[in-house]
């Protein structure tokens, strides 16, 4: 019976704990937990990736991709945006999946995956649309993240020779920390990718 | 001697003793006459010799104090003395002449004592004379020495003449005594002789007697008196021979052969019979036997009876009481009950409260994840939110590196907003995780409340089922109460019903005690019945037939 009998008390007393949580009183978190919230919060833009080392390094966008990490120039990156419904194009290379509307421009999108002929592993929700563009051509590749903007060395990537074969002349490298780096400059240049319009 | 057989005993003895009495008749004669002549004999000698003598003596006595008197006479002084001792003298004289006269009388037949009794009576006279003439009259003139000289003298020689006839006297008179003696002790032998004589006789007729009784009486008699005991000593095969005399004993031999044949019939049928009785009595000392151990049995039986009837009183007793007690409880019982059916009404209307808080707890939940639904949809919409600044973040530090140097500030600016966007992105997830748990909770508290208010249904079913339980638990006490008073009653009536059983087993205690005492004193009394068959048995045994 003890048992079965309620702290009414402490119940009450942790509801009203409660409400004054929610309402954004002070006393919700203690003043340690803030400062060192803060304090992580400012410890992120400070990396490495943003410190004296700028100046030789390149930036780059850095994206995921079937639980990989992938990077492109962010010179050759015209903006991150939230795929929208993907029409798919007939006649098509198989790694094109389809067109999106952004803004009133009609871009192609491309699955990097099947471009690479990488082996499709990992869940993948693809929901980042990156838009590549060198002023003169301009497509979009899926993604899973984004995870920002980050200097890379390229004089610190190493060449995969395994990935040499097919597409091997799209990739800069990989860098220390296991992040393919894509060359955005030859993605935009090759012409396999453009699409013949007289396919018909 | 056929003649002598066929008389009487009574003649017989008559004969044989008549004999014999008339030979103790004749020495009873013989006898009587003889002692009559010895009577006489003594008679003679005791009063002539005897009488003689004695008057003789005395008369010497006589003589002998008157002289003595008159010495003394003669020596006294006085007159008056004198005179005494004449008086004495004289009272001696006169006795003397009475004796003189007697001894005369005595003996008239006898003349030599006739004549010296004269003589002695003459000198006696002329003594007297002296005496009284002569002597007397000195006397008393004084003249003593006269006196005593002529005492001394003349008158002591006549003394000496009269003692010497006295002797002679005393002489004769022994020498006729003594011839009387003789006489009759000859006579005496003379009888003796007579005596033996006629006792031999006596005894030789006696014995012939003796003989012929014997012969005639004792020993067929003894014939009888030996049968007689052979019989006694339990042998009745003896064979009486008949004497063919008509006499009593002839007739006693033949009744006591009548009496044997009698006998021996009557032990046969004795015999028979005690033969008979010593069976019967084994038998019934064998059923008594049987019937003692039985009675027994039934007392052990009626005792442990009694004691089970005691047991099961004391038993019906603790029922009672039990029962007594039982009702008591059950009233309590029909009480509580009661209360239990209005403590049961309480609890359904309490249960009927706590429904109503269970549902409004119910949708208070319901509520409380409604408006988790909603928080939900604005954490979505502040997710999305957080998603474009993090996109508008990268846009911006992309357009910020193309910009080169210029874009550097921007750049820092974009990275924080990005920041900020991740943190936020964060922060939903977070409330996210939390509604998704709050979800939980109210889910699982709404299950909860959901079988709270079917167990308090439930409860209010069970209440309900209880509460009608218990009216019935009510109405089955009171039945049982009702039962129970009825049992108590029965075991009262049970009781005194086992009081009456205990009492009537106590009397059949009693008379089954009575009935083994009896058995016993049955079977003691069966038993010396027994013993007294077998006695019989023994002494009929010892008969022979």
């Amino acid at each position: 019976m003890k048992k079965d009998t309620i702290d009414w008390n402490a119940i009450k007393e942790r509801i009203k704990k409660a409400e004054e949580a929610a309402s954004g009183r002070p006393g919700s978190l203690s003043p340690a937990e803030t400062l060192e919230k803060r304090a992580r919060a400012l410890a992120v833009p400070s990396g490495p990736a943003h410190g004296e080392a700028g100046e030789e390094g390149v930036r780059a966008v850095v994206f995921t991709l079937g639980g990989e990490r992938f990077a492109i120039e962010s010179v050759y990156m015209a903006e991150v945006a939230l795929s929208t419904e993907i029409v798919p194009v007939p006649c098509t290379p198989e790694f094109v999946l389809g067109i999106v509307r952004l803004r009133g421009d009609i871009i192609s999108v491309i699955d990097l995956r099947k471009f690479f002929e990488l082996p499709e592993k990992g869940l993948s929700d693809m929901t980042r649309l990156l838009v590549l563009s060198n002023g003169e051509m301009r497509f979009g590749v899926l993604a899973d993240t984004v995870e920002g903007v980050e200097e890379i060395r390229m004089e610190e990537l190493k060449k995969l020779p395994t990935l040499s074969g097919v597409r091997g002349e799209y990739l800069a490298g990989v860098s220390v920390k296991g992040m393919t780096v894509l060359d955005g400059g030859k993605l935009l240049a090759d012409r396999s990718i453009i699409i013949n319009e007289m396919a018909d | 001697m056929s003649w002598f057989q066929d008389l009487s005993t009574r003649a017989k003895l008559f004969c044989g003793f008549g004999l014999v009495i008339f030979f103790l008749a004749v020495v009873i004669v013989a006898a009587i006459r003889n002692v009559t002549s010895m009577g006489e004999t003594r008679d003679e000698i005791f009063y002539h010799e005897f009488a003689n003598t004695t008057d003789v003596l005395t008369m010497k006595g006589k003589l002998e104090s008157a002289r003595v008197g008159l010495f003394t006479m003669i020596a006294a002084d006085g007159r008056t003395e004198q005179e005494a001792r004449r008086a004495m003298i004289k009272e001696v004289n006169s006795s003397i002449d009475s004796l003189f006269r007697i001894l005369y009388d005595r003996n008239r037949d006898e003349p030599e004592i006739t004549r010296l009794v004269e003589e002695l009576e003459r000198t006696y006279a002329d003594y007297r004379d002296a005496r009284d003439r002569q002597l007397l009259p000195l006397v008393y003139s004084g003249k003593k020495d006269e006196a005593m000289s002529m005492a001394m003298g003349v008158q002591a020689d006549r003394y000496a003449k009269m003692a010497s006839l006295v002797s002679d006297l005393e002489g004769v008179m022994k020498t006729k005594a003594l011839g009387h003696i003789s006489v009759s002790s000859a006579e005496a032998s003379r009888y003796v002789t007579l005596f033996i004589v006629l006792g031999l006789a006596a005894i030789i007729i006696s014995g012939f007697v003796a003989l012929t009784l014997n012969r005639f009486i004792a020993a067929p008699l003894r014939e009888i008196s030996d049968a007689a005991a052979r019989v006694a000593s339990g042998d009745l095969t003896v064979n009486i021979r008949s004497l063919g005399r008509k006499d009593e004993t002839g007739v006693l031999s033949e009744t006591f052969a009548r009496m044997v044949e009698r006998l021996k019939k009557q032990t046969i049928d004795l015999s028979e019979a005690i033969s008979v009785l010593a069976s019967s009595s084994n038998e019934i000392a064998a059923t008594t036997s049987e019937l003692a151990s039985g009675t027994e049995q039934t007392a052990i039986a009626v005792s442990e009876t009694t004691t089970t009837v005691e047991e099961v009183k004391q038993t019906a007793n603790v029922s009672s009481q039990k029962a007594k007690h039982v009702s008591e409880i059950a009233l309590g019982a029909a009480q509580v009950s009661q209360n239990g059916t209005r403590l049961v009404k309480e609890t359904l209307e309490g249960i009927g409260n706590i429904k109503e808080q269970v549902e409004y707890i119910a949708g208070t939940i319901i509520k409380l994840a409604e408006h988790n639904q909603a928080i939900g949809e604005i954490i979505a919409a502040v997710d999305d939110i957080a998603e474009q600044a993090n996109l508008l973040a990268v846009n911006a530090s992309i357009e910020a590196s193309k910009a080169g140097e210029h874009g550097k500030g921007f750049m820092i600016v974009a990275q924080e907003i990005k920041s900020m966007s991740e943190l936020s992105k964060q922060a939903t997830k977070q409330v996210r995780s939390i509604l998704n748990d709050i979800q939980k909770s109210s889910s699982a508290a709404v299950l909860a409340t959901e079988r709270g208010s079917k167990a308090v249904e439930a409860t209010v079913r069970q209440s309900s089922g209880t509460g009608e339980t218990i009216q019935k638990l009510a109405g089955s006490i009171n039945e049982a109460s009702q039962a129970v008073i009825q049992i108590a009653a029965s075991s009262q009536q049970q009781l005194i019903g086992m009081d009456q059983v205990a009492v009537a087993m106590n009397s059949i205690k009693q008379a089954t005690t009575q009935n083994a005492a009896s058995t016993k004193q049955v079977e003691i009394t069966i038993r010396n019945l027994q013993e007294l068959g077998s006695r019989l048995k023994e002494m009929v045994r010892h008969y022979r037939v």
